[in-house]
């Protein structure tokens, strides 16, 4: 009977388990989550108005996304510029969304002049109505830049 | 050996992560939905039908990705197709919880010889009723079109496969081969859903049921608001 009642528990836990996932995997429940003050906001680029930069290894990166407005679904030229340094082999860059695994895609770039890189790719959309994507530009060898912004559906 | 073969690997190890995560959080309520509509009943066959159709559907859509070598010419042309298929999930999970509940006023369709007579409740008596299992294959088919993030992200690298395919039949081919083996990764999670909410081991179904169509009511609210919004 305890027996019974340990297996019962269990499956009763894991399906709540389950449900849980269900309703946290729901955007509103995730866009409330994500505009929490308290967890600060994750967005660390306006790629709506322009390029932006930071610093990785001493080099500064820079990350433009055309044509803009940034829609989804949409094929997009990604631009980077890195200044102050020259990487050791072709940049590319990983789009994600944070916080949710979204398959991978990455977008390999290829230099079109001294120290400018540009590939093409996609964002694409979320049905959930979230809107913030990552983009993370890898310099092999340098190490990793991370631009958090919002796409317009 | 072809390039695309460990995208083959990357493919069906992505669609096994993400259906852990994303899948059980976006399809899951169907899924939960479909289970609770076979009131206990073996859900193993009813499912992997489901299962079948989508992963056949992801193929077709993977294979058209392949030979147009473009996700945006693929996606845009089938966008409204997807914000049909997003309301018709809504409204099916919505009036599965309505049933469920009693509050539709042809009866209790989800009662053993529910006296219903209108198409829906013989649609919904033929979809629960074990011997038709294959109505699941179909839903499959449909359901498999829903607007999925991680469902783009494979179709973006069936594109390209294509993209970098000597011909057209090889590049549909490459396309379809990444979206079978997304989509068979992504299976399991789906399964192990469908069998946990088969409630075969639960004794107070009663309960659950009155829980869950209120959680199907709601969740089929959002998905139709979601597929207006889409």
């Amino acid at each position: 009977m305890l027996k019974r009642f340990w297996i019962t528990s269990q499956n009763f836990s894991i399906l709540v388990s389950v449900c849980l996932s269900i309703v946290v995997n729901q955007g509103p429940l995730r866009e409330a989550i994500a505009a929490d003050p308290a967890s600060g906001s994750l967005v660390n680029c306006e790629i709506q108005r322009g390029p932006c930069t930071q610093e990785l290894a001493g080099m500064a990166v820079t990350l433009d996304i055309l044509p803009r407005p940034v829609k989804a679904m949409k094929d997009l030229k990604f631009r980077v510029t890195v200044s102050g340094g020259k990487p050791v082999r072709a940049a590319y860059i990983d789009l994600g969304m944070p916080g949710m695994d979204m398959g991978p895609n990455r977008v390999e770039l290829r230099p079109v002049k001294d120290n400018v890189y540009e590939g093409q790719g996609v964002i694409v959309r979320c049905p959930s109505g979230r809107r913030t994507w990552k983009a993370t530009v890898t310099l092999p060898e340098s190490g990793k830049a991370e631009f958090v912004f919002d796409v317009i559906y | 050996m072809s390039s695309t073969e460990p995208l083959y690997l990357v493919f069906l190890v992505t669609g096994f992560t993400v259906g852990f995560g994303h899948c059980v959080g976006m399809c899951g309520p169907i899924v939960v939905s479909l289970s609770l509509n076979l009131k206990g009943k073996s859900v193993l066959i009813p499912h992997l039908l489901y299962n079948a159709g989508r992963v056949i559907t992801y193929a077709i859509l993977g294979g058209l990705a392949g030979i147009l070598g473009s996700f945006t010419i693929l996606t845009s042309s089938i966008v409204s197709l997807q914000k049909g298929v997003l309301v018709f999930a809504g409204v099916l999970v919505l009036l599965m919880g309505l049933a469920m509940a009693g509050w539709i006023p042809f009866g209790r369709i989800f009662e053993d010889g529910g006296a219903g007579s209108s198409v829906l409740s013989k649609w919904f008596r033929r979809l629960s009723a074990a011997k038709s299992s294959i109505v699941y294959l179909p839903l499959g088919l449909l359901l498999g079109l829903l607007p999925c993030g991680p469902v783009y992200t494979a179709l973006i690298a069936s594109a390209r496969a294509g993209m970098g395919s000597k011909s057209v039949l090889e590049g549909f081919f490459s396309g379809m081969g990444l979206m079978i083996a997304f989509g068979v990764g992504t299976v399991p999670a789906l399964l192990l859903v469908g069998k946990l909410a088969g409630l075969r081991w639960m004794k107070s179904r009663e309960v659950i049921y009155r829980i869950s169509s209120f959680l199907m009511i709601l969740i089929g609210i959002y998905f139709i608001i979601l597929g207006i919004r889409y």
